[in-house]
């Protein structure tokens, strides 16, 4: 099993929107393909595919989180101050936790000396299974709120896309990534054949750039890059390419300019290699994709 | 209440400052939220106010890109990690036993291993020691910078690349901007992480008012409908800035049904303008730089707004 990621470091430069036509693109070349949307957070790919037909929903277990008897606990606090995330707050002379914030570390439970906290497996939401209507299976984390986006559950998005790929006798599984690099991102790029790092002429994006390239380095694991956006800034540009090509020792896969069928796109939640073959981004995202197939995939 | 039985949010908010907050999100990524926090600070500041700027998007703070400034010299973030005394350790196991992140592995009667990239600094593992074989040691997760700027304190978190624990950075770039607070601030304004979980929570735990910056698409849509969520558990105010709001082709009528229906105001809306992108790349800020282009006019009137909003105290003490 082959897995392409698509992240970025900073968010909104365009991962989705490449993801998109990436897997329509591969997928009717024939390479056998599915998607995972690892943003659980704010998972949009199914979205800029434009839906599909759900196969299965599993409510999967992938958190834990702290839960006080109140019948037993005696209000001294010390869960309190041993909270490394903030999770626990007097209320009423009683702990209560945060759902929102609570990371299930179990520390409070340890410090508790009459017993009243234990931390229990969670529901964290729903997996679902979609089969998309460019003939291949989309797989999608839908969190319930409060429950934290954890490597967890990536790692449990992307074992449902592994499964769902051999279900239907498929072999690469195509990744968006959350936004940034923390604990989701860690998870996403672990383990992956190859990183696609989209990124955009902005001092911003440059910047969030160099810290994912420093975790994807982390990981030693292949990685090209997409300038997004690309006409933004014609001199930012030719700085940020020169920077990608000898600082980081990266391949530039393709530059995609701005351009408004791209919206429109979106805004159909069709993929811009449907919406318009023959708009500039289509056509860039063509040649990345023929990259991908010949330098990873063969 | 019964055992389990989860409280919501908003009952269990507690401000540590009396300070007024604006916490600028969003859900999606990329929608100006550093842009929308940056100007509206500036803005603030131009107009008098005395403003602390939080940069409390850990995973890639740009807030000092944007304006124009460099970051200091930093204090690092730290956490608890444990070292394991062979000498003293008994190999009982009950600190692998409590380990719920699995960083601690191996067999009774053996010195357990510590995987250091898994643990979450929560010291239960030195807590169930009785041999007094878990040793205390430190990680570096990030660095927090103090930066005086443009009349602006910009208080800014930075997680370490390869480093996952983004919550407790945010965390603790909360608490250093709160402490920064008792030089006399009027008004502090914290530019979140996108997407709607732990990182973003911290960030929001001391707002009177979320700014929720999204865009006329289908996906800055669907993402409002998250943010708005979770606004709503934290019972924490909301408006919409709507940004890039004439995008050729957009859905701004999605975006301003989906803010009525919910009863939540757009507090600005702000225009494509080029000179934006130019302000964003040459790290001055648009309402400085060229305070009469469309972009500029639209977050100037939102700082206005705020500061009627503060006039009046609608912004202070909702949780206080």
């Amino acid at each position: 099993m082959k897995e392409i990621v698509i992240a970025s470091g900073k968010g909104g430069v365009g991962k989705t929107t490449v993801a998109a036509s990436l897997a329509v693109i591969l997928a009717k070349s024939g390479i056998k393909i599915v998607t995972a949307d690892a943003d659980v957070d704010a998972p949009d790919l199914l979205l800029a595919l434009g839906g599909g037909k759900t196969l299965s929903s599993t409510e999967i277990k992938a958190s834990e989180k702290a839960v006080v008897d109140e019948a037993k606990c005696t209000g001294c606090g010390k869960c309190v101050d041993a909270c490394p995330f903030g999770a626990i707050v007097a209320k009423d002379h009683q702990p209560a936790i945060v759902q929102l914030m609570c990371e299930g570390c179990g520390v409070c439970q340890v410090v508790c000396p009459v017993d009243a906290i234990e931390v229990k497996k969670t529901v964290t939401g729903t997996l679902s299974v979609e089969e998309t209507r460019y003939g291949f299976r989309s797989v999608t984390g839908y969190l319930r709120l409060g429950e934290h986006n954890s490597g967890h559950l990536v790692a449990s998005v992307k074992n449902f896309g592994r499964k769902a790929a051999e279900d239907s006798g498929k072999n690469v599984l195509i990744v968006d990534a959350a936004p940034g690099i923390g604990c989701p991102v860690i998870a996403s790029i672990s383990g992956a054949s190859y990183v696609i790092a989209v990124t955009e002429p902005t001092p911003a994006a440059k910047r969030d750039l160099e810290r994912l390239v420093k975790v994807i380095k982390h990981f030693n694991v292949p990685a090209g890059v997409v300038i997004n956006k690309a006409n933004l800034s014609d001199n930012f540009k030719a700085a940020l390419k020169r920077w990608v090509t000898r600082e980081l020792g990266i391949q530039i896969l393709g530059e995609i300019p701005v351009d408004y069928e791209v919206v429109k796109a979106l805004v159909n939640m069709t993929p811009i290699i449907e919406f318009n073959p023959n708009a500039e981004a289509s056509k860039i995202i063509t040649a990345i994709a023929e990259h991908v197939k010949k330098e990873v995939l063969a | 209440m019964n055992q389990g039985e989860a409280k919501s949010t908003k009952v269990l908010r507690k401000k540590s400052s009396g300070v007024p907050t604006i916490a600028v999100t969003g859900g999606k990524g990329g929608t100006g939220k550093s842009t929308v926090a940056v100007n509206l600070a500036t803005a603030l500041s131009i107009k008098g106010s005395r403003v602390m700027l939080v940069d409390a998007d850990v995973d890639g703070p740009c807030c000092a890109i944007l304006l124009g400034t460099k970051l200091g010299t930093g204090e690092e973030a730290r956490t608890f990690k444990p070292v394991i005394d062979a000498a003293r350790c008994t190999g009982c196991s009950k600190c692998v036993a409590v380990c719920h992140e699995h960083a601690l592995v191996g067999l009774q009667g053996l010195t357990p291993s510590f995987f250091e990239e898994l643990c979450s600094g929560c010291k239960a593992c030195q807590l169930v020691c009785e041999a007094g074989a878990v040793k205390e040691s430190w990680k570096t997760l990030g660095t927090i910078y103090v930066t005086d700027t443009n009349g602006i304190k910009l208080v800014t978190g930075e997680l370490k690349p390869t480093e996952a624990r983004s919550p407790i950075v945010a965390r603790a770039t909360m608490q250093r901007a709160i402490k920064e607070l008792k030089d006399g601030y009027d008004i502090m304004v914290v530019d979140t992480a996108p997407g709607v979980h732990n990182v973003v929570a911290q960030a929001l735990w001391e707002a009177d008012l979320a700014l929720a910056v999204t865009e006329p698409t289908p996906l800055g849509a669907h993402d409002l409908g998250l943010i708005m969520d979770l606004t709503e558990e934290f019972g924490l105010p909301i408006e919409v800035v709507l940004n890039r709001a004439d995008i050729p082709g957009g859905l701004k009528d999605k975006v301003v049904k989906i803010s009525q229906n919910r009863g939540v105001k757009i507090a600005a809306e702000v225009p494509m303008d080029d000179e934006l992108l130019r302000s964003y790349i040459s790290g001055e800020p648009i309402v400085k730089k060229s305070p009469d282009s469309p972009a500029a006019v639209a977050l100037l009137s939102l700082a206005q707004h705020v500061l009627e909003m503060l006039k009046v105290g609608e912004i202070y003490g909702t949780t206080a």
